[in-house]
């Protein structure tokens, strides 16, 4: 239907342009930057501020976005008291692997780190611990030498320094381009860790969306307490390699956080808003028993 | 030269964009799939499709209003009532983008749109404040624990609540053992956050509120009051000026706890703040408004001051150009709310298109609509059609021109509550102003069984 408004309007803006004085109009509005941030499952935008303050928590479907080590110290520690060790170690290329170099490359320019691990000295409600967290982002976490190094010296410090060690694993297993090599990190970290065990001190290991392969083969199962962050893929193989092995079916989600806790290889499963509570209390209560123990 | 890109639809953004007009400011309008032949899509001097019919995906879609001011080049937003208006990210994320955005602070909109903060300011500001819960209860135990400590009769609130939504009145334990899950509910459907206040309620008392302007330099004057009494399930349907209750003090002495709380809220723009007065004069903080609000012609006849473009004025850091000497109250205002709905199908909302219209006119009468012949009214939003204000010297005459303005009025095509408007003109109670909160629900009760 032809609007008898709009003929009116061109006459209105004939005469307005023949009679108003208009001034110029130099303003352009910016949208900074990642303003908002795109759910990678229900596909909103986010206001990437409330993203940040939900603990990165999509607060439309309730899924949790995969974090930087960086934001997951920050969410876990106390505000500036994270003090990293190592940041400069990184893998070198020992077996010649086509496309590594330009990979690591590539995932350093992408990730601003140097590796898949981030590790140091920090606080959680004031209680001193060594943190280490793995960045899915930067080749999927994959455990090379480099982190498996990093990881070592991190628990070596904890030992020297007496204190608690957390580290949140995101990981989808040994980095398969430093071979043997990489394979070798999951006797290391667990013979260190047997130290760090020895010396009667505390390990929480957070298993995060997704820690597979060699992480949860190694170091991520032998926490004194094992925390999983609710709905994580945990596993060794995946599950069509199982399936191929065993030949049986496999039941509906056997390697979530929750079917892991039902059957007893975890310890609690926690929500990401959460976690730094459980762990800050978990952290208190290690810490009365230590003095109760030493009075 | 500014360039406003308003953030509404409806009679309030024809409102907007003729004041902006009148200021030699450029207008952009934004509107639904089901919106394009609006008037404020005709009026505006540009016209963007931010999506669907559904709010969601248009007028409340944060992301959408924000590429078309950017495309559109404007430099401020102006949100009107409902939709985002209160909304303190969206605020936030129009300042980030370095818009102007037209209305308070985004720390003074999220310090206002929590209850239990507005109204710990309130006692700070010695304002009296109904006994109520400090902190919102999630769980029916606590609930009737601190109704006990208040004493019925109580009114649940859901938190984040508003627009007449989530609230119940329970006169004694078994009313609030049925409405507090439903009210709890209702509060979480809209925003996600749950939990109720728990606050005393005021049998017979009247809903009286002062219309502020604040501007950057710190003046704050108030424009007097509006008495919103006249309401359905909370909904506001009649407003006038002066309250047929109100004495000098009272105005007086409401209109400096108005202005005491805005400068603690360090209020900037035009706000609202609302009061509930008992039979002794005594009245009580409720909520502060931090936008426009529907019925704000009645304290714009009231005192000559055009809000809106004050309003406007304000955001471009102008200063107000008068002092609270220079503001007098004058004869007499009233406000009719003429919505598409159905009084004798439960005030159900209806659609569809207006054939024919004629608005009245003649001295003193206003009409702030967005109707014109042949446009069709969508479903999907409020039902609010045209305001009708009248001013006259004196309340009498007043209502015998809010009659025959009525009388006048076609509106052909949707059912409207017109002529209930008629007839509560001509209610005995209401020509005496001597109602409460609760006469027009028992008049329209009376008037539908008789």
């Amino acid at each position: 239907m032809d609007n008898f408004l709009d003929k009116h309007r061109s006459r209105v803006v004939y005469f307005q342009e023949k009679y108003r004085k208009r001034g110029k109009n130099n303003h352009k509005a910016e949208i900074p930057d990642q303003l908002f941030s795109k759910c990678p499952f229900c596909q909103e935008l986010i206001y990437t501020k409330t993203l940040i303050e939900q603990a990165f928590v999509c607060p439309e479907c309730g899924k949790y976005y995969p974090m930087s080590a960086r934001d997951r110290i920050d969410q876990l520690t106390d505000s500036d008291s994270f003090r990293e060790i190592d940041r400069t170690l990184t893998s070198v290329n020992p077996l010649d692997f086509p496309g590594y170099n330009e990979k690591l490359v590539q995932a350093q320019e992408e990730t601003g780190e140097r590796e898949a691990f981030i590790g140091g000295w920090a606080k959680i409600d004031n209680i001193p611990l060594c943190v280490g967290v793995m960045d899915s982002h930067f080749l999927m976490g994959s455990m090379g030498s480099a982190i498996g190094e990093k990881i070592a010296r991190l628990m070596e410090l904890s030992i020297k320094r007496k204190s608690p060690l957390l580290i949140v694993s995101s990981s989808g297993g040994a980095r398969m381009q430093e071979g043997i090599l990489s394979l070798m990190q999951m006797a290391k970290t667990v013979a260190l860790l047997t130290k760090h065990n020895e010396s009667g001190l505390l390990f929480i290991s957070l298993l995060t969306h997704p820690t597979t392969g060699g992480v949860s083969a190694s170091f991520a199962m032998l926490g004194d307490i094992i925390l999983a962050e609710k709905g994580a893929l945990i596993g060794f193989a995946g599950k069509r390699v199982i399936q191929q092995t065993i030949k049986e079916d496999l039941p509906d989600g056997f390697q979530t956080a929750e079917f892991l806790m039902d059957h007893g290889m975890i310890d609690m499963v926690i929500d990401r808003k959460n976690a730094r509570a459980v762990i800050s209390q978990l952290l208190k209560f290690h810490e009365q028993r230590k003095n109760h123990v030493s009075n | 030269m500014h360039k406003v890109l308003i953030a509404n639809r409806g009679e309030i953004a024809v409102r907007i964009i003729r004041a902006c007009k009148e200021l030699g400011i450029q207008t952009v309008a934004v509107f639904s799939t089901a919106d394009s032949e609006q008037l404020h899509v005709k009026m505006a001097d540009e016209a963007i499709c931010i999506g669907k019919e559904s709010s969601r995906e248009s007028y409340m879609n944060i992301q959408r209003i924000l590429a078309a001011a950017t495309a559109c080049g404007a430099n401020a937003i102006h949100p009107g009532y409902g939709f985002l208006a209160e909304n303190s990210q969206f605020a936030a994320i129009v300042r980030e983008c370095h818009l102007i955005f037209i209305g308070p602070e985004t720390d003074t909109l999220h310090l206002l749109g929590n209850k239990t903060h507005a109204r710990l300011l309130a006692r700070k500001c010695h304002i009296p404040i109904l006994d109520g819960s400090a902190n919102p209860i999630r769980t029916l135990e606590e609930g009737l624990a601190q109704a006990r400590d208040i004493g019925y009769p109580i009114m649940l609130k859901a938190v984040n609540g508003g627009g007449g939504k989530g609230i119940a009145i329970c006169l004694d334990e078994d009313s609030l053992k049925e409405s507090f899950f439903r009210t709890l509910e209702e509060g979480s459907r809209n925003t996600g956050s749950a939990g109720v206040y728990i606050e005393k309620y005021i049998e017979s008392a009247r809903h009286i509120e002062i219309q502020i302007l604040a501007d950057k330099q710190g003046n704050i004057v108030h424009l007097g009051e509006r008495d919103c009494s006249l309401q359905r399930k909370n909904q506001k349907v009649i407003e006038e000026c002066p309250s047929p209750y109100m004495t000098e003090t009272l105005r007086h002495q409401m209109g400096l706890a108005a202005i005491r709380l805005a400068k603690a809220a360090e209020y900037i723009n035009a706000g609202t703040v609302e009061f509930l007065v008992d039979n002794n004069n005594k009245f009580f903080f409720i909520e502060m408004n931090p936008r426009i609000q529907v019925e704000h012609p009645v304290s714009e006849w009231a005192t000559g001051i055009d809000l809106v473009k004050q309003q406007l004025l304000i955001a471009f850091d102008n200063q107000l150009p008068f002092r609270q000497g220079d503001i007098h109250v004058k004869g007499h205002t009233i406000e009719c709310r003429v919505n598409a709905e159905n009084v004798f199908a439960d005030f159900q909302p209806s659609s569809g298109v207006i054939r024919h219209l004629v608005i009245p006119g003649g001295p003193g009468v206003r009409v702030d609509t967005q109707l014109y012949s042949g446009v069709t009214i969508p479903p999907f939003y409020d039902s609010l059609l045209a305001k009708i204000i009248v001013h006259a010297p004196t309340r009498k005459e007043a209502i015998r021109k809010m009659r025959v303005a009525l009388e006048g009025l076609v509106i052909d095509g949707v059912t409207t509550n017109q002529e209930l408007l008629y007839v509560m003109m001509h209610n005995p109670i209401f020509v005496k102003g001597t109602y409460d909160t609760n006469f027009l629900t028992r008049a329209i009760q009376e008037e539908l069984n008789g």
